[in-house]
């Protein structure tokens, strides 16, 4: 297993723990926006009649510095991180920074404020989901087979989801709980699936997408991020009426074990030069 | 076993004859000694061919280091600009405005990049460009002691070499979208002699 890159791990989950949670508040806004639910928070929020408390923006704000922080870290010159957005022409990285930079930027505005209308709530989600879209192009590089496609951006997309319901339900009213129920019992069904697939398709692929099939299965990783972060949690969605709120830390738990897998056991091309690919 | 020829009007290259090559690693050892790099890193390596692709006694080598890319993975994703092509094809990494993010050393399938853990910063081959300037051979296509590495321009290939050089030999990976510059030679079978 290669590093796991611990900073990066950092980074990429709690970022898209942030973006989930402000695309589901957008979400929730949309479903109660002709009052259908109701919506008091449950921790003390705004007082306007619209889902999303300072609390939750603030919250948002805090793990999505965390993240940027986290950055800082992986990097060999943290001073030089300012200049990250020198080649937004042609580098991913670049505009993963810009775009995160954005997002941040949003949230910290509705934390201060306290007033997140509906035009910020929807440009919090949709950048947010730019954001995403980065950062699963930037961790989709040629030297690396088996995620040089779609699958970093299927997987981040699954942990905003994930991580969105589960912190998300620590903040939204009692109208909005079946609707992250059903969103984070949906993206678990789905979280299994992709997780199990994956794997297979990559053995039955070119020789490094098989090794690296191999690496992620023989990784304690990969089983604890399966059984802890979706299998466990999805037996008890099933049987539970609502979020627990300790599913939040506990999907939290098996993203940053899955994290790790796609960082330290994703084979490299390079790693195979002399033998057949 | 697929060639694809550059765009560009010149495309300064490796020319790595597998046949030639004995393994006696000059070539890594001599870059090594011009650049004096940090204990484990390295620019240029030999790699040996798998037995499932050259199924034989005799043994072959690839001799790798940097491809000079028409299209770096390297320079694309390099977010600070570090990377630079020359209009000579030539790939350069300005090491002073590296961060050490690391991200070239994941985008390039080759793994030309390198981190250097006492810097902190990614290095590469650079194919001895200032030693180009100044109208001499790369460190290792000079130390070769067999001939078995030569510097080439892509876009001006002699008939022979063209003829005979492959752009991606089994135990090589193909990348069309970055079209390395590097071509090979490939060893013949060898012979069996009776006595």
């Amino acid at each position: 297993m290669q590093n796991i890159e611990l900073p990066l791990v950092l980074f990429t989950v709690l970022s898209q723990a942030a973006v989930g949670m402000a695309l589901l508040l957008a979400v929730r806004s949309c479903g109660c926006a002709g009052g259908a639910c109701a919506t008091t928070p449950t921790i003390a929020g705004t007082g306007e009649n619209a889902p999303g408390s300072r609390t939750e923006w603030l919250t948002a704000t805090i793990v999505m510095g965390v993240a940027l922080l986290a950055s800082l870290f992986h990097l060999g010159h943290p001073e030089g991180a300012v200049r990250t957005m020198a080649h937004l022409e042609k580098a991913w990285l670049s505009r993963e920074i810009l775009a995160f930079g954005a997002f941040a930027a949003l949230l910290a505005v509705a934390a201060l404020t306290g007033k997140a209308g509906a035009g910020l709530r929807a440009a919090a989600a949709l950048v947010g989901l730019v954001a995403l879209y980065t950062s699963g192009m930037t961790y989709a590089p040629p030297a690396m087979p088996a995620v040089h496609n779609a699958a970093p951006l299927g997987f981040f997309l699954l942990s905003a989801l994930l991580l969105g319901a589960s912190f998300g339900s620590w903040f939204a009213g009692e109208g909005s709980q079946p609707m992250l129920r059903a969103v984070l019992l949906g993206s678990l069904a789905a979280a299994l699936a992709v997780y199990v697939i994956v794997p297979c398709v990559w053995a039955s692929g070119g020789t490094v997408m098989q090794m690296t099939a191999r690496a992620w299965l023989a990784s304690p990783l990969y089983w604890a991020r399966l059984v802890l972060g979706i299998i466990v949690p999805l037996v008890v969605m099933i049987r539970s009426p609502r979020i627990p709120r300790w599913m939040g830390p506990l999907v939290l738990l098996g993203e940053l074990a899955g994290r790790a897998v796609f960082f330290g056991a994703t084979v490299h091309a390079a790693m195979n030069l002399g033998a057949p690919y | 076993m697929t060639t694809q020829k550059t765009s560009l009007p010149r495309q300064r290259a490796f020319l790595v004859d597998v046949e030639r090559c004995i393994g006696c690693f000059t070539c890594a050892m001599a870059c090594k000694n011009y650049y004096h790099q940090e204990t484990g890193v390295v620019w240029r390596q030999l790699y040996p061919l798998d037995e499932a692709i050259y199924p034989h006694r005799e043994r072959a080598f690839f001799s790798l280091a940097c491809n000079h890319c028409e299209n770096p993975a390297c320079l694309n994703a390099c977010p600070v600009k570090a990377y630079e092509k020359r209009e000579d094809g030539v790939v350069v990494h300005h090491q002073d405005r590296c961060i050490g993010c690391g991200n070239c050393i994941r985008s390039c399938p080759y793994g030309a990049p390198r981190y250097n853990p006492v810097l902190k910063k990614a290095e590469k081959c650079s194919l001895c460009h200032e030693r180009l300037d100044a109208g001499k051979q790369p460190a290792c296509v000079q130390s070769c002691p067999v001939r078995a590495l030569r510097l080439v321009d892509i876009a001006a290939l002699s008939t022979t070499d063209a003829a005979n050089a492959v752009q991606y030999p089994a135990g090589y990976p193909e990348m069309p979208q970055v079209n390395p510059s590097t071509r090979f030679i490939m060893p013949r079978t060898p012979r069996v002699v009776r006595r």
